[in-house]
């Protein structure tokens, strides 16, 4: 034991020095933070001023209606959002008026203008012509004024009451509200849910790889000038496995505890939304099984490896699999009930991270938090199992890289 | 109180029939040997005879396809592992670390306490003259002083069995002599060692007995003044004042060499050299008169070619 710890102590200090990890701490959450801020800081930034559009109505019948409601979207200083400007033009040919504004727009004197043909009758059509393809809030908007604007005129020419069309015509937002089974209720946002169980799924897998990257490269270090003999001939393989996983563990925790700082820091400020630390403890929990479970994968697999080369191709492969899960997480915060995510919850190498996600969307039954931990602590036993054999040999073989059958050998080997 | 033989039974290495495969070679074919505490024991082959191999069998990084290995009586097992020193061929540390704290590291891994530790790698700095550098990085020393580094890691916590693969590979003659002193006092400190060379002038001036492999087998074992005796001719080396043309017609001289400034004269088998001198004194004025031995370079060279 005490041996264990010996080398613990040392792997642990040894690589909490080094700069790599030091940059790796402070650098992963920052550049987390970034990308899951800056497109919302842009966007928010783009908003900021007041935009002119145009507006192409041949029929002559919904422009009004349409600029007075346009005009009337403020954004949030108070400004108007939109200027409206009438681009239509009795005196002249349809063709050209078109031409002329699709100029403006590539001329930049124009964000973009509407289009409306055969208003007034069943065939009518509206597009919104712009340099790019629109931003969603836009088109949203001019959709849903100019289908008001249309109906009211509709219900208007039917001679319909005014009282009855003001109170059809008023516009009424689905809500998304996320209930549990304590009776507890809390309004679901899908973007933050999604960047709030996102972003312990990145800080997995970044902690994953660069820790993970530092183990291999120790490793490689004391294969490389045989270091690894004079530990093997001081203390047996498996106090050395040990002590290194020990280091490597102690080396993630530290790397939680001040993450967990930070975020505690800036919690609740804009940076942090206060509903990250939701379901702080089960999320932990997926996390540090996640954690040691590839870890002792890596001390198994990396310990094979006799050049920088392999060891990169190696890490590839791992990473792969770790971002497996961020492909599959929309669709577990929009269906967070289906098969497939449900599948990918048992299966040990997505379990942590699946799970990761599924606490932030759903209420998940005792009996599934259960039984996916024990799922886990029952891998981690046996990738264990398997990477100290393979440890054992790996690490006293040079050169060539054993074959796949070779390696069987090592794993049923005594 | 201790007795010699006590001390000898307590520390020696036994290896018996060891034999060592890979996939598709023998690296170590059906060896057999003893290494006694106090006299250095010498394992010398070409590159490639398989003396590393052996050396990673006796301290059980590798476990041998057959054979045994027995210290004190026993296998080696982790039960020893604190008594062992161990310096492999192929060098280097922890470059980004301090020297004293690999020195620790490795005195603290072999059950080492942390505060006799320091005292010890003190003691050896000062001892090897790299005192100036113990707190410095190890990749900021030269070669040769990481070098005296491991050599401190290998043996600070004064172990019973030293292996040494290749230990002044890398030395100046100075630094080279300066080892050599602290391994022949280990030597006489009843330590059990083990040298692994194919530098012949060093196993002879070290070496009381001599394992010599090739490919793998034994080519030959036994003491230093045996194998000496084994491949030696019955030669002398005389210089001299006078005529001494009448030597080479001598009944019991088998040849005589003139080299430049002495003459190298062969006896027959049951001639010793000092009976030879007294034959030969009345003669002439002798200035000079030495056994002429076969230098173990020699007979390595020999026996290695005669064993192809």
């Amino acid at each position: 034991m005490k041996k264990i710890l010996t080398i613990a102590r040392w792997e642990y200090i040894e690589k909490v020095r080094t700069k790599t990890f030091i940059i790796s701490m402070f650098v992963t959450p920052a550049i987390l933070l970034l990308f899951a801020l800056a497109p919302t800081w842009f966007s928010r930034n783009a908003e900021e001023s007041t935009r002119a559009y145009g507006i192409i109505d041949s029929s002559g019948i919904y422009f009004r209606p349409m600029r007075n409601n346009l005009e009337e979207v403020q954004l949030k200083n108070g400004q108007p959002k939109y200027v409206i400007v009438n681009l239509f033009n009795q005196s002249e040919n349809f063709t050209d008026i078109k031409k002329s504004a699709d100029d403006d727009v590539i001329k930049n004197k124009l964000e973009g203008y509407i289009l409306i043909m055969n208003g007034g009758s069943d065939k009518i059509r509206v597009e919104f012509r712009n340099r790019g393809s629109g931003s969603f809030d836009d088109i949203g908007k001019f959709e849903e004024i100019f289908n008001k604007v249309k109906n009211k005129l509709l219900l208007q020419k039917a001679g319909v009451d005014s009282t009855v069309i003001s109170s059809a015509m008023k516009y009424v937002n689905v809500n998304p509200i996320k209930i549990e089974e304590n009776g507890k209720e809390s309004k679901a946002d899908f973007l933050t849910l999604f960047f709030s169980s996102f972003i312990f799924i990145m800080l997995l897998m970044m902690m994953v790889l660069s820790t993970g990257n530092m183990l291999v490269r120790s490793l490689l270090e004391e294969k490389s000038n045989r270091l690894i003999e004079i530990l093997v001939s001081s203390c047996t393989q498996k106090q050395l496995l040990a002590g290194k996983v020990i280091a490597l563990s102690g080396l993630g925790f530290t790397q939680i505890f001040i993450w967990g700082l930070l975020g505690l820091v800036s919690a609740g400020t804009a940076l942090v939304p206060l509903n990250v630390f939701d379901n702080i403890l089960p999320l932990l929990v997926y996390f540090i099984l996640g954690y040691v479970f590839y870890v002792s994968i890596f001390v198994g697999i990396g310990s094979i490896c006799s050049t920088e080369q392999e060891a990169q191709q190696f890490t590839s492969y791992i990473s792969i699999i770790l971002t497996m899960p961020v492909i599959f997480s929309i669709s577990a915060i929009e269906y967070p009930g289906s098969l497939l995510v449900r599948v990918l919850s048992y299966i040990p190498f997505t379990t942590a991270s699946v799970m990761m996600l599924r606490v932030k969307v759903e209420t998940i039954p005792v009996w599934e938090f259960l039984t996916t931990i024990l799922i886990m602590i029952i891998s981690i036993y046996f990738t264990i199992l398997f990477s100290s054999k393979l440890f054992k040999i790996g690490i006293l073989s040079y050169g060539k890289r054993p074959s796949m059958k070779e390696l069987i050998r090592w794993v049923r080997e005594k | 109180m201790i007795c010699l033989g006590d001390l000898i039974n307590e520390s020696m290495l036994t290896a018996e029939n060891l034999i060592k495969e890979y996939k598709d070679l023998r690296a170590v074919d059906n060896v057999s040997f003893t290494v006694v505490p106090g006299r250095i024991f010498g394992l010398i082959g070409p590159n490639g005879a398989g003396k590393t191999t052996t050396i990673r069998t006796i301290l059980n990084i590798i476990r041998p396809t057959s054979g045994r290995i027995l210290f004190n009586g026993g296998p080696i097992n982790e039960n020893f592992f604190n008594i062992i020193g161990y310096l492999p061929e192929e060098r280097g540390l922890y470059k980004k670390s301090k020297v004293i704290d690999v020195i620790l590291y490795f005195a603290e891994l072999k059950n080492m306490e942390r505060k006799e530790a320091v005292n010890e790698a003190d003691k050896w700095l000062k001892k090897l003259d790299i005192k100036v550098y113990r707190n410095k990085k190890i990749e900021e020393l030269s070669k040769g002083n990481q070098q005296k580094v491991q050599f401190i890691t290998a043996i600070i916590h004064n172990p019973k069995l030293l292996v040494f693969d290749e230990p002044f590979g890398g030395f100046d003659p100075i630094n080279q002599q300066l080892i050599r002193e602290i391994i022949i006092s280990f030597a006489a400190d009843g330590k059990t060692i083990i040298l692994c060379t194919h530098q012949m002038d060093t196993a002879e001036k070290l070496c009381a007995d001599i394992l010599l492999i090739n490919k793998g087998k034994e080519v030959y074992s036994g003491s230093l003044v045996s194998i000496k005796k084994k491949f030696g001719t019955n030669t002398v080396k005389i210089m001299f004042e006078g005529d001494g043309s009448f030597i080479s017609s001598l009944p019991f001289v088998v040849k005589t060499e003139k080299l430049n400034s002495h003459l190298e004269v062969t006896l027959k088998d049951d001639m010793l050299p000092k009976d030879f001198l007294k034959e030969i004194m009345p003669l002439i004025s002798i200035t000079h008169f030495s056994v002429v031995e076969p230098t173990l370079d020699k007979i390595f060279i020999d026996a290695i070619r005669g064993n192809q």
